[in-house]
This record gives structure tokens, C-alpha cells and sequence, in this order.
């Protein structure tokens, strides 16, 4: 069990899900990771599009990833790109998006390709922690 | 100022060959692709006066491709136009007859200020050449004060205009702190443990960190350039500084960048205003590569010139829009994207620096812009860099 071949699983097992985040500040993986584990979920990271996809792709992840929550602005595959590739090929995975930028046009976007939510930095845990909870009852009543 | 000149060689300032001087001006021109003076189109001038008037009107008809200055003169050697006069390879003279006498002059600029240098002037200018004293030339020297002050008003807009598109690189590198820290002030308030407590303490202390270097690049960058005298800078962290301020405009995670620096390549001049050069190159090079590609930055000092050469391999620049780009108003991009300026100040920047700008393009391969100095730039006293 939670043995993943990515390497960048770093939660336990009885966890309220598993959460992926994908931003290419460690700081900021650090402190979503740090906020999410202490509520019960398991966190996986990858610090670009590109790792997100290549983390998806990864032993069970593909069926048991829960949430991802993504930024915007990153090298290779960026944060729009990411969320194309996740909701064309797993869109039963919620996805949150957590950037540093708020942009309108953008967050307009986005939600009406499915993101569930668009939070701009610097956000409180008990918001992130809410978000992440309402995608994970969207993502159970979508496997109803 | 300059009345009474004295009537011997004084030889406090030998000046330079006219001839030379001119071979100079044409050399350092022409090693830059840009077409040279030709005695045969420019007016001659010749400035009588090298106070603050004399300096003006040197920096402003130096710049101009149809007038050739052939000189200034200045009973005072610490006059400050004399100075610049070396600087820009114009010929000195501490006597009124030798400049004015056999030089070809057509045009003599009197900036003294002085009542009885019209009279002077009328009996020992020759050839016909036309003088212009008293108010005339007072009204000439405003205008230059005012052209000036307009290109550095108009630098400063284009800057501040440039400024609003930072606004995504600059929430993104605020932001990304205050999550940190934020997220580390809730954990902190139910942290027991004293070691944990440290260390996410220190966490915070360096994310403040990083968040005021940030304001402090922004709020130094923004400035208007100081109306300073021109130092000498150190053009290699010149260029990394424009790095750091031009990541706030464009993205640079996609974008391989290259250096090749020659090690201690200094030259004189505003270090703001090359600073602003150097982050709108940067700038223009990154947008030219949408889909990624290599920003490569050089400095290097080549038959005796000063160089720095900004390139991309980006989307390139058609031969018909070329000749164009260092056009006031023209732009390749949307309408609000750009002001059409950048380039323009450039160039004048560099001009003002007595340097050159060249740009070479392919469509489809990229852009490299090249800023030659002259070498006399780069040799002065190392005592300062900015």
C-alpha cells in the first residue's frame, strides 16, 4: 500500500482522499501539503504540468487521485494545459485551481471547462480545506 | 563667459585633429551599420561657449546625422562642454580664430551669454558662414533644454506604461510568499512543539524577505532616472538586474537563457536609463518566443568597441518592418499591449550614450539586437560601477 512509482506520495492510509497538488513553488506545495494532511487527506506533488501528468499516469493513481489542485503559471506544461489534458482524460477528477494571479477572463474560463473552484492566493486553510470538501462530494455524486 | 579670450596657445586642452575626430566619429558609425556623416551633407557648426548652454547644444546637434560640430571653444579648460566635447571625439579650442577660421564652418553658435562676442565673432568669422548670437541662440538653447526634458518625460511614461503589465509577475511572486506565510501562521497557532515553532518562524521571517526585495526592485526600477552626471556601470549585472525586473512582464520559466559575459566590461553613462533598455530588450525577446525558446545575453569588447547583444530564437521580425521598429508610435502588438515607444527610447537612450543599436532578424529563427559603445567608454576610472 502507497507505494507509488512517482515518489512524491507522502500521505497514509485511512485518509479522507488523495489530493495532488501541482505548483512549481515548493513553498507553496509545502504549506498546501502541511493544510491538507493535518485535515486527513493524503497529498501527492508534482511540481509542473508535466509531472502532474506523468504523477496521474503512475500506478494507482489513476483510480484513486481524488482532487487536483493547480496553478497557473508554470514551466513546461502549464497550469491551462494541465487542467485541458486532466479534463479531457480523467474528468471525474475535480479540479481546484489555486494561483497568484487573479484574473477574470481566466477564472471565467476555467470554471465553465469544469473547474470547480478558483482560489487566489494567499488563501486561509479553512477556505482551501472547504474547497477541497466540495469537490470531494461532487466527485462521489459524479460516481453515484 | 568667454570674453577676453587670450590670443596665445594656451595649450591646456590640445585639441584633436578635426579631421581625425570626424574619421573617428564615421569609424565608430559605421562599425555599427548605421550610415555616417558625410562632410559633404552636414551643416558645420561651430560652439562658441562650453558652460551648461555649450553642453546642451553639444549633446542635442551631436545626435543629429546633418550637422557635423566641429568644434568648441572655451577660454575656461574645466568648462564642463569642453569634457564632454573629448568624450564625443569633438575637437577643443581655447581660441576663437582657430576654430572658426579654417574649418569650413558654416554655422557658428554663440551660447556665451556675452554682449561683445556678436561684434567678435562678425570680425573674425570667414567664408561667409552664418552666426547666430544673442536672443536666437538663447531661444535655440531653450529648445534644446526642452527636447531634453521631452525625451526624459516620454521615457519615464513609456516606463511607467510598461509597468502595468507586471502586474501578473508581481501577484504571482507577492502572492506565493504570503500563501507561505500565511499558511504558516495557522499552523503556527496550534504548533506545540518549540523546535517546529523556530523553525516555520524562520520560514515566515524569510518570506517577508522575499516579499520586500520585491517591492524594493519595483520601487527602484520605477523611479524616474536620475538627472545625474553619467558613471560608469558595470553592464554584466546591469543585465542580470533587467533579468529580474523583466520576469515581472514576461514569463521566463519556458525560456533557456544563455550568458556570455566578458568579465568586467564597464560603460559610462545613466544607469537607470540603461537599465530600462535592457528589461525592454529582454522583454521584447521573451514575447518573441511564445512557445518557448533561448534568450541569450553578451557582452564583449571587440575592436575597440563595447558590445551587448540581446538575442532570441523567436518569431522574428519581417524585412519590411525593420526599418521601422525604432519608429515613435510602432508596434506589432495589439492595440493596449504596447505603446509603440520602447524601441524608439532606446534608441535614443543609446544615442544619448553615444552608442549604436543594430538589430539583425529572420522570421521564424529570431532577433539579435546589438548596442555598441565606443571603447573610451569602457577604459576611465573603475572606482564606481553603479
Amino acid at each position: 500500500m502507497n507505494e507509488f512509482k512517482s515518489g512524491f506520495f507522502v500521505g497514509g492510509e485511512g485518509c479522507n482522499g488523495r489530493v495532488l497538488i501541482v505548483d512549481d513553488e515548493p513553498d507553496i506545495r509545502k504549506v498546501v501539503r502541511m493544510t491538507l494532511q493535518k485535515a486527513g487527506y493524503d497529498v501527492l506533488e508534482a511540481e509542473n504540468g508535466a509531472k502532474a501528468i506523468e504523477t496521474i499516469n503512475a500506478g494507482e493513481n489513476r483510480l484513486l487521485l481524488d482532487v487536483m489542485i493547480c496553478d497557473i503559471r508554470m514551466p513546461k506544461v502549464n497550469g491551462i494545459e494541465a487542467i485541458a489534458y486532466f479534463r479531457q482524460n480523467y474528468p471525474r477528477v475535480p479540479v481546484i485551481v489555486l494561483t497568484g494571479f487573479p484574473d477574470t477572463d481566466m477564472a471565467t474560463s476555467l470554471l465553465r471547462q469544469g473547474v470547480v473552484d478558483y482560489l487566489v492566493k494567499p488563501v486561509e486553510g479553512d477556505k482551501l480545506k472547504a474547497s477541497v470538501a466540495r469537490a470531494m462530494e461532487q466527485r462521489e455524486l459524479a460516481h453515484l | 563667459m568667454i570674453s577676453n579670450l587670450p590670443t596665445s596657445d594656451g595649450g591646456r586642452l590640445p585639441p584633436a585633429s578635426p579631421s581625425d575626430a570626424a574619421d573617428r566619429r564615421s569609424d565608430q558609425e559605421g562599425m555599427a551599420g548605421v550610415a555616417s556623416v558625410t562632410s559633404t551633407s552636414a551643416t558645420r557648426v561651430a560652439i562658441i561657449g562650453a558652460g551648461r548652454g555649450g553642453t546642451a547644444l553639444l549633446d542635442l546637434l551631436h545626435q543629429l546625422r546633418t550637422i557635423e560640430v566641429v568644434g568648441i571653444v572655451d577660454r575656461n579648460p574645466a568648462a564642463p562642454g569642453l569634457q564632454r566635447a573629448h568624450e564625443l571625439h569633438v575637437p577643443v579650442y581655447d581660441r576663437i580664430a582657430d576654430l572658426i577660421g579654417n574649418q569650413g564652418v558654416n554655422l557658428v553658435m554663440d551660447v556665451t551669454g556675452d554682449p561683445s562676442m556678436d561684434r567678435i565673432l562678425h570680425d573674425q568669422t570667414t567664408g561667409g558662414a552664418d552666426i547666430l548670437s544673442g536672443p536666437a541662440s538663447r531661444l535655440l538653447w531653450d529648445l534644446a533644454q526642452h527636447e531634453s526634458a521631452l525625451q526624459g518625460e516620454l521615457l519615464h511614461a513609456e516606463k511607467l506604461a510598461g509597468i502595468g503589465s507586471f502586474a501578473a509577475g508581481i501577484a504571482h511572486d507577492m502572492n506565493n510568499p504570503l500563501q507561505l506565510i500565511l499558511g504558516l501562521a495557522e499552523s503556527l497557532a496550534d504548533e506545540h512543539d518549540i523546535e517546529t515553532v523556530h523553525l516555520q518562524a524562520r520560514d515566515i521571517i524569510e518570506a517577508v524577505k522575499r516579499t520586500t526585495a520585491i517591492c524594493r526592485d519595483l520601487t527602484s526600477y520605477s523611479r524616474r532616472a536620475s538627472s545625474q552626471q553619467d558613471s560608469l556601470i558595470a553592464v554584466n549585472g546591469k543585465l542580470d538586474e533587467a533579468l529580474k525586473i523583466a520576469r515581472y512582464a514576461v514569463a521566463l520559466q519556458d525560456i533557456d537563457i544563455h550568458k556570455a559575459y566578458q568579465p568586467d566590461v564597464r560603460i559610462k553613462g545613466n544607469p537607470d536609463e540603461l537599465l530600462h533598455v535592457f528589461v525592454n530588450l529582454i522583454t521584447n525577446a521573451v514575447q518573441a518566443m511564445e512557445q518557448g525558446g533561448t534568450l541569450a545575453l553578451e557582452t564583449r569588447v571587440r575592436h575597440g568597441a563595447t558590445q551587448v547583444r540581446v538575442s532570441d530564437t523567436g518569431c522574428g521580425i519581417s524585412a519590411d518592418l525593420l526599418d521601422r521598429i525604432f519608429e515613435p508610435f510602432f508596434t506589432t502588438k495589439p492595440p493596449g499591449k504596447g505603446t509603440g515607444l520602447g524601441l524608439y527610447n532606446i534608441k535614443n537612450v543609446i544615442q544619448h550614450m553615444h552608442g549604436t543599436i543594430e538589430v539583425e532578424s529572420h522570421v521564424g529563427r529570431g532577433s539579435t539586437f546589438t548596442i555598441t559603445f565606443p571603447q573610451e567608454t569602457v577604459t576611465e576610472d573603475r572606482s564606481g560601477p553603479s
